[in-house]
């Protein structure tokens, strides 16, 4: 008799266990459906921080345009200057304008030096032979700066 | 028919130089757009009357602006104020007051347009779209930020409208009936309870109290 109320008691024990598992396994699998749920749910739905009930203006599409155009420029012109650097690594970017001071430019043009984008070694150092040392300088100093002369 | 509005008080003026009492239809409520709204990536868009029945009070005090073009809108126009909102069946109308002195060209082409050629825009800020991935966008939650005054036919919904009252009074036009409403807020009724017959006793005084109360509603 007892040893049937033993065997009995153990078979409810161990059928308790399968249950308790499958319990487990059903409530892991909920937890998954709802986590599944809300990142759907996440993806689908969204926040926009503006809307106007107004058809966008031709105005507004041409403006657009340009600006992807500009853009475009933009990133052209980057990949350009990224191009010539590493092709020329040493050599320090110099931008396309030469300037130098007004007082620079006006003695230079009274010695008949016009232009800068052709300057000879030469017809500077004739130019500059009436300046003191200081002044020779601090004028190639102002040229080399502006890029005229390297 | 179910009906919701919402109002402002404003202090009464009369002969006001600055103030245009201006009825409009801003929008319509769960139903598509006509185009894609500015900002909603080519989508249409569906105002859900939920959703406009919440955000009506961020509409109250919002300005009314308009662009040199009339097609769209400039916050940094802003020519006028609205006062009252309501729902009204599938639309979304609002009245309130232009700035019309120190905006005379708005006045005058509202005016002097073709008639029904002016509508209304809304602009909404942090809208919560259901699915973003639908065809039509349902929006389920929005702030109203601000209204605009344009073409008909630059609006996104076809059937809004933008109308002068005829003349200036203190009030803003008011068609709803007090039964039908629904109030929340800091809001007051539009019009005030029908007041009961001439309570004296004296049927003589009964024609002046009459004018006198007559007198009251004009104003």
């Amino acid at each position: 008799m007892e040893s049937q109320t033993g065997e009995y008691m153990v078979a409810l024990s161990d059928r308790m266990e399968r249950m308790e598992a499958r319990i487990e396994a059903a409530a892991s699998l909920f937890e998954r459906a709802a986590t599944l749920l809300e990142e759907r749910e996440n993806s689908v739905s969204g926040e926009v921080r503006k809307i106007v009930a107004a058809v966008e203006t031709s105005r507004e599409a041409e403006l657009q345009k340009k600006l992807e155009t500009a853009e475009q420029q933009i990133a052209e012109l980057r990949a350009q200057i990224e191009a010539t650097s590493e092709a020329q690594p040493g050599v320090q970017r110099q931008s396309g304008r030469k300037t130098v001071s007004a007082s620079t430019a006006q003695f230079l043009a009274k010695q008949g030096i016009a232009s800068l984008d052709s300057l000879e070694a030469g017809t500077l150092d004739a130019a500059l032979g009436g300046l003191s040392l200081e002044q020779r300088i601090a004028v190639k100093a102002q040229l080399l700066r502006a890029g005229v002369v390297s | 028919m179910k009906l919701e509005a919402m109002a402002v008080t404003l202090p009464e003026v009369a002969g006001h130089p600055n103030r245009a009492p201006f009825t409009g239809v801003l929008t319509l409520v769960d139903e598509p757009s006509t185009k894609p709204p500015s900002g909603a990536r080519g989508h249409r868009v569906i105002l859900t009357r939920p959703a406009a029945l919440a955000a009506l009070p961020s509409l109250l005090g919002m300005a009314v602006d308009y662009a040199p073009s009339w097609d769209g809108h400039d916050a940094r126009r802003k020519c006028g104020i609205i006062t009252q909102a309501e729902v009204e069946g599938a639309r979304l109308e609002v009245a309130g007051y232009l700035f019309a002195k120190d905006f005379p060209e708005v006045e005058r082409q509202v005016r002097q347009g073709l008639p029904g050629s002016m509508g209304m825009s809304w602009e909404l800020a942090d809208a919560h779209v259901e699915d973003m991935r639908a065809e039509i966008w349902t929006l389920t939650r929005a702030t109203f930020t601000g209204a605009a005054i344009l073409l008909r036919e630059k609006a996104a919904y076809r059937n809004t409208s933008f109308e002068l009252a005829a003349s200036r009074c203190r009030f803003t036009p008011n068609r709803l009936a007090p039964p039908q409403r629904e109030h929340a807020g800091a809001t007051r009724p539009l019009r005030e309870e029908a007041k009961p017959a001439f309570p004296g006793t004296d049927r003589r005084k009964e024609p002046t109290w009459n004018r006198k109360r007559a007198n009251t509603w004009s104003r």
